[in-house]
């Protein structure tokens, strides 16, 4: 009770420490100078409908790059903590409902098609490649709940990760070859603005980014209920 | 050039690619891995190439747009050397983890490989939002790669570390979005440029939070018990890549926010660093776990460079300038070579007990490794951080800092505290098994050993002043030559050595004016001829003559050095090699401590004498400007005498000596008490001619000083009545007769300096002789115990009339020369009336007889031991410098003058009045004269007719057989009762009573004590509780926050 | 928009309530997610302007006028990142807390206290 009481009071004083951060704010009248070059130039530059799409993948491009790369150590991460140490006798999973079983026969294909949609895309529509991925993840976690026998080939998920994150770094280099600099998009036609093939490297871009996100989530999902099994 | 993005590109494409490789066998995997981090080493160190050879900082431009409109990266000089440190040690420990990534999966090396490319971003990105992302990507893989060993406490470690590091980003992302609000920009560069600090609390509090973010993840003191215990659970090769790397990639960031900082936050880290520094260190006083500790050692180390970068800037040093470069840069540099290598080795060894880490003397190669990263780490020469440290005073002494500067200092010393503890510990500890390094472990040891050394001497060459230094190179030469050529015998090193000193000396000697050269006579010439028993071992002494050249080196370099760093520098070497000296004794390991902790204690005082100096004589080096400065003349007297007194051993700072000399092998005890003692006093002559004086109030402190000699003398003396070890009992008779060279030099008169340094000289003929001899003897009955000898004068003659010779000249009495000292103190105490010293000098000069005679008596006379009747003689390269003493002590007692003029005529330049007048050989002084050769041969005369006439009344005494105790009136209960000698002024210690209690003792035991039980207190907060952790870290900023911005 | 930085600040604080007091591990994660989405809602509420609409130039957005009537695009992008880190973070997290439970059969965090001092 002591404990708690002290807790209070630090988290108190902390709170007291933060206020400032709402309190002396005024939210933004405009944009700041930064953003307002994005939206100014943004859609003559690159070629995206999407001005966020334009700042993640080109403009703060690196970021996103390094963000892959931290959802792929994650995975790589969740697959290495969990790794078998010793061979377990397996308890048998129990089998899904019938609801779940069949929901997931008739959604499974139609959520994977809206994850592909949502990434392809991304430079016209809000969405992009880490939502895609993520779509097309929660549809397979649905294929591992409802079935107690699915099983995800790993080195099919392995070759997706593999290639779809060395392409993207391959784009990112063709960007610094052929363009202005890596992660430039501007290497492929711009195309005409609004339409699905515009805006240059951006839906390939993407498009590696969702398969890859959707790679990773699954392995993810799949190591930690593996372990479980 | 190759554009340093395809570090990220070559990490990041192998690191995905990397599973697919391994599919095709992992030695595929291996090599490409292995190829990738080479190649991160090879961009980077092509990239600090080209930026030493005058290239421009390199910009990258992600996307092709300038910043602040998208991320941009940089390449400098400061990104070159960091990533070059950082690649390599990611390429090292990689190899040092070969095993492990053979055996796991291979996802192992993808996270290695991730890691290490975090750390590069880190160092690179000039984007505050992009620095979050690399943060993240850097702990993340760190996270996963400590799961590398899944046993529970590992696991746990790591849980406690990922709740920390997730306060700190959440922490992180406050900030940034707040500044960005602030900017409207995220680059940092422009960031530091467009923010009003002034603008609102908000925007203060947006940068403090950030600040917190980075501090954090430096391990503040208290908020880091989760690092702790990171650094004790994971796998070595790791946590190397943890210590070293990662807290560079932090240190780089905390660098890179630093234009974003106000005076009031520079200070905050500088506090908060070194309260780290100092608290870190102070509570690894009670570690036992090796890595923990080490864990210790970094988080202070850490803190050190974080708060003395703040410290520079703060003080208005530019933050890429030299100073912070060589200061900061040098610390942490150190730091992080050392740290890595104690990793590796505590791998290598295995064993969590520090007292454990005994199987290192199987391997000399490693055994060196860690002595060199110990010693980097505490900051002595030749490696980077002692450079550092000493600039580092200079600069803080012109800036006023002496707080900052004390902290420091005492942080070191605690630091050295266990580190040397923990060396002393290796080399005394028995072996039992064998160490197995395999060569991808071990390599990475020696490239971070020669790293550390290459570093210093690069450090050498660029600190200010450092082409003065060159004066230590062909020595140093020597000393590593000798490190190499350690595998000969003996004798072919001890010629090798003598041969080149003698001619160094032959050199140097000529060139040497007034006491300068009398002090190069015993150092040098002293030196040479102490060698000389170094035939009388056998085998190899691994790891003798290194050190003894590197002694003589600081010696020979105190005699010439014309500037401050040089004398810091010969004074430092000297004290080292005397260290590792002193250590050989077989249980001498506790006093070499001691020894080493008085001397750093000292070197630290004189270290802050030497920075006032600096400061207050217009920020020069020069030594000779000592005798012109007007400002704080008494405490920098004071500073730099408190240095020079623990390596004369005055009464209170004594406690080192008695073991040190007493356990040191049989030539060493000479060397360190007849030769290097007077080092202490030669740097007393040089503050004492140069400052002449000086006063704090009314007491003048020579006066003061000169009631520590005569305290010195009679304490000294005292203590040495009641051992009854010979080797002890010499040593406690040092610390008396350099009572008295302090005394004498405390007059500060002609005679007073005269008596000085011709009792100096004769100290040391007489206890280089005395050592020597004694040092024969227990060569010989293997026993330093007096009680257990007698009678030895019919199986060592030559060695009897060494001693008796030796303590004539001691004790002060006519013919010998000590008389010449005696009668010269007592001039000068008449003329300087200062008689109560007077009389405890004298009392001191009684008690004196009582030791000696003890000597004589116990070991020499009586009856022989009955396991000593086949002893031979002492080996003869022992013998032979005691010769060579006796005759220079009768040559010294028959021709007085030709010492005491040629002194005298060199301190007329400082003390023009009161001079001896000399008559063809006989000294006249105010109260009286006296004739050296005279007095001898009068006193020869006198003792041949006592001699002929004893000789002539006795010759029908009667024999006693050895075992007839008819006299004897009580049965010994103890072995040793049955000796007489034992015990022998019992009386005086009971009639002394509260004169003999060994006070200075229980003092400093009383210090280490607080010390100790202190540091035990403090890290029970560490009660190993992830939530207590969490509290810790929202209560440290919740008081930086109070402290910082005035609540 | 203070009202939803304050609310930023009230998960954090919830969150930060969770890590504390909670002893059990999977509720510290919670905990931190909490604290993780209040830090995400402030940042979504840095960017934005009032009575402007997203970013994207379409029949709704003129694109000569955009600067005065889409918000801020850079903070949306920051925070995506964010919430992927945020993720993988908690999935980490996650699998220690497997680990642990795997090792000594509770997930109470006063159980692992084998190091300290």
């Amino acid at each position: 009770m002591v404990k708690k009481i002290f807790i209070v009071i630090i988290l108190g004083f902390f709170a007291v420490m933060l206020l400032p951060l709402a309190k002396d704010f005024t939210p933004f009248q405009e944009l700041s100078p930064v953003a307002e070059k994005y939206v100014e130039d943004g859609p003559e530059e690159l070629g995206s409908a999407n001005l966020v799409t334009s700042v993640i993948v080109t403009y703060r491009g690196l970021d996103t790059l390094g963000e892959v790369a931290v959802l792929f150590i994650a995975a790589a991460g969740v697959g290495f903590f969990l790794r078998k140490e010793e061979k377990g006798d397996k308890t048998p999973k129990r089998g899904s409902s019938q609801i779940l079983q069949s929901g997931t026969a008739f959604l499974f294909p139609l959520i994977l098609a809206f994850g592909v949609y949502i990434f392809l895309h991304g430079h016209l529509t809000p969405g992009g490649g880490f939502q895609g991925g993520v779509v097309i993840a929660s549809g397979m976690v649905l294929l591992l709940l409802s079935s107690a026998s699915a099983k995800i080939n790993e080195n099919v998920l392995h070759l997706v990760e593999s290639l779809s994150g060395a392409s993207y770094v391959a784009i990112g280099i063709l960007g610094l070859v052929l363009a202005t600099g890596f992660l430039d998009n501007r290497f492929l036609d711009l195309g005409e603005f609004g339409t699905l093939l515009s805006a240059g490297a951006i839906p390939l871009i993407y498009s590696f980014i969702g398969l890859k996100v959707g790679a990773e989530l699954v392995g993810i999902v799949n190591n930690m209920q593996k372990d479980q099994s | 050039m190759v554009n340093p993005i395809y570090i990220f590109i070559l990490a990041l494409g192998a690191g995905f690619l990397l599973t697919l490789f391994d599919k095709a066998g992992r030695k595929v995997s291996l090599t490409i891995f292995y190829a990738v981090l080479a190649a991160m080493v090879a961009i980077s160190a092509q990239w600090l190439i080209a930026l030493l050879g005058g290239s421009e900082t390199a910009m990258i431009f992600t996307a092709g747009f300038k910043p602040p409109f998208s991320i941009n990266l940089q390449m400098g000089l400061e990104e070159a050397i960091f990533t070059l440190a950082v690649n390599m040690l990611g390429l090292l420990s990689g190899l040092y983890l070969i095993k492990k990534f053979n055996a796991t999966k291979v996802n192992a090396m993808v996270l290695f490989l991730m890691m290490i490319m975090g750390i590069n971003g880190l160092i690179m990105t000039r984007d505050m939002f992009n620095l979050f992302v690399f943060m993240e990507i850097t702990s993340i893989a760190t996270f996963a790669m400590i799961g590398i060993d899944r046993d529970i406490k590992t696991l746990s470690a790591g849980f406690k570390y990922m709740i920390a590091s997730g306060i700190a980003s959440v922490l992180f992302l406050i900030g940034t979005i707040y500044l960005y609000r602030f900017s409207g920009m995220l680059h940092i560069d422009s960031m530091a440029v467009a923010l009003d600090m002034a603008s609102s609390q908000a925007t203060l509090l947006a940068v403090f939070i950030l600040l917190m973010a980075i501090v954090i993840e430096l391990k503040p003191f208290p908020a880091n018990g989760w690092a702790l215990d990171v650094y004790e659970a994971v796998d070595s090769g790791v946590v190397a890549v943890i210590a070293a790397g990662s807290s560079a990639g932090m240190l780089f960031a905390l660098y890179k926010i630093t234009p974003l900082l106000n005076e009031t936050l520079l200070l905050t880290v500088a506090g908060i660093g070194i309260t780290t520094f100092v608290a870190s260190n102070l509570m690894g006083l009670m570690q036992k776990n090796a890595k923990r500790l080490l864990g210790y050692s970094s988080i202070g180390q850490i803190g050190l460079v974080a708060g003395v970068f703040a410290m520079l800037v703060y003080l208005g040093y530019p933050i890429n300038g030299k100073m912070v470069m060589l200061i900061a840069g040098g610390l942490f540099i150190n730091h992080f070579v050392a740290k890595a290598g104690l990793f590796w080795l505590a791998g290598i060894l295995n064993k969590e007990n520090t007292e454990d880490w005994g199987a290192l003397r199987k391997k000399p190669i490693y055994l060196f490794a860690f002595g060199a990263f110990i010693l980097a780490l505490v900051g002595l020469p030749p490696f980077p951080s002692f450079f550092a440290k000493w600039q580092m005073v200079m600069i803080f002494a012109k800036d006023n800092q002496f707080l900052v500067i004390a902290f420091i200092l005492l942080g070191t010393l605690l630091e050295a505290v266990y580190l040397f503890r923990w060396l002393g510990k290796i080399l005394e500890s028995e072996v039992k098994e064998k160490i197995k390094v395999s060569f991808a472990q071990g390599l990475p040891v020696i490239v971070a050993t020669l790293a550390v050394l290459g570093l210093g001497i690069y450090s050498a060459t660029i600190v200010p002043g450092a082409g003065s230094l060159n004066i230590f190179y062909l020595p140093l030469l020597l000393i590593a030559a000798l490190f190499v050529l350690d595998f000969l015998p003996v004798w072919v090193k001890n010629t090798l050595v003598i041969l080149l000193m003698g001619f160094y000396t032959w050199q140097l000697l000529p060139g040497l004016e007034g006491y300068r050269f009398l002090f190069g006579v015993i150092f040098l010439v002293g030196g040479v001829i102490l060698l000389i028993p170094g035939y009388a071992f056998k085998g190899k002494r691994v790891g003798f003559y290194p050190f003894a050249v590197m002694m003589y080196t600081g010696l020979a370099g105190l005699l010439i050095a014309e500037n401050t760093l040089q004398f810091f520098t010969a004074w430092e070497l000297m004290t080292l090699g005397s260290y590792f000296l002193i250590i050989r004794g077989k249980k001498a390991k506790p006093h070499a401590l001691s020894y080493m902790l008085f001397s750093l204690g000292g070197a630290y005082a004189m270290l802050s004498g030497l920075g006032l100096f600096f400061s207050v004589n217009g920020n020069n080096l020069d030594l000779a400007l000592l005798s012109s400065i007007t400002e704080s003349t008494s405490i920098i007297y004071i500073l730099l005498v408190i240095g020079f007194l623990t390596k004369l051993a005055s009464m209170g700072l004594h406690i080192w000596l008695p073991g040190a000399h007493g356990e040191a092998e049989t030539d060493v005890s000479p060397m360190v008490s007849a030769i290097l003692l007077k080092a202490g006093m030669f740097g007393l002559v040089v503050v004492m001619s140069a400052i002449q004086n000086p006063m704090i109030g009314n007491v003048s402190i020579n006066y003061v000083l000169s009631w520590l000699g005569a305290i010195t003398v009679f304490g000294g003396n005292l203590m040495a009545i009641y051992q009854e070890d010979a080797k002890r009992l010499l040593a406690y008779s040092s610390v008396g007769n350099l009572g008295y060279v302090l005394f004498g030099l405390t007059l500060m008169t002609h005679l007073g300096w005269l008596t000085s340094i011709t009792y100096a000289l004769n100290h040391f003929l007489f206890k280089a002789l005395l050592f020597l001899a004694i040092g024969g003897v227990v060569w010989r009955v293997k026993t330093k115990n007096m009680y257990e000898m007698g009678g030895l004068i019919k199986r060592m003659p030559i060695s009897f009339i060494s001693v008796l010779i030796g303590i004539i000249a001691l004790s002060g009495v006519p013919p010998l020369s000590g008389f010449a000292g005696k009668w010269l103190t007592y001039n000068v105490l008449i003329e300087k009336g200062w008689v109560l010293q007077g009389v405890v000098l004298i009392i001191g000069g009684l008690i004196a007889f009582l030791y000696c005679f003890r000597l004589i008596h116990t070991i020499f006379l009586g009856q022989l031991k009955d396991n000593h009747r086949k002893v031979k003689e002492a080996p003869l390269p022992i013998l032979i410098p005691q010769v060579i003493f006796m005759f220079a002590i009768m040559f010294f007692s028959a021709y007085p003058n030709m010492v005491l003029r040629p002194v005298g005529d060199f301190l007329i330049k400082y003390f023009p009045q009161g001079a001896i007048n000399w008559q063809n050989g006989v000294a006249f002084t105010a109260f009286g004269h006296w004739d050296g050769l005279g007095v001898l041969m009068i006193t020869g005369v006198v003792f041949m007719a006592v001699f002929g006439w004893l000789l002539l009344t006795n010759r029908k005494t009667q024999k006693v057989g050895q075992f007839n105790i008819v006299y004897a009136a009580e049965r010994p209960s103890r072995p040793e009762l049955t000796h007489v000698g034992y015990n022998f002024f019992a009386h005086y210690r009971k009639a002394l009573g509260v004169l003999s209690k060994p006070y200075a003792e229980k003092f400093w035991d009383g210090l280490s004590e607080l010390f100790h039980s202190t540091a035990d207190f403090i890290r029970k907060l560490y009660t190993g509780n992830g939530q207590t952790y969490l509290v810790h870290i929202i209560v440290f900023i919740l008081v930086v926050y109070a402290f910082a911005m005035g609540g | 928009m203070t009202l939803i930085t304050i609310l930023g600040l009230v998960l954090i604080m919830i969150g930060l309530w969770g890590m504390l007091t909670q002893k059990n591990i999977i509720k510290i994660i919670i905990g931190f997610s909490i604290m993780d989405t209040g830090v995400h809602l402030i940042m979504v509420s840095i960017g934005y302007l009032k009575d402007r609409t997203a970013p994207i130039i379409d029949s709704a957005v003129d694109q000569a006028n955009a600067v005065n009537t889409v918000v801020d695009p850079i903070p949306s992008a920051l925070v995506l990142t964010a919430i992927v880190i945020g993720l993988a973070v908690t999935a980490l997290m996650l699998s220690y807390a497997i680990k642990l439970y795997e090792k000594k059969g509770t997930l109470d965090i006063n159980e692992f206290k084998e190091l300290k001092w």
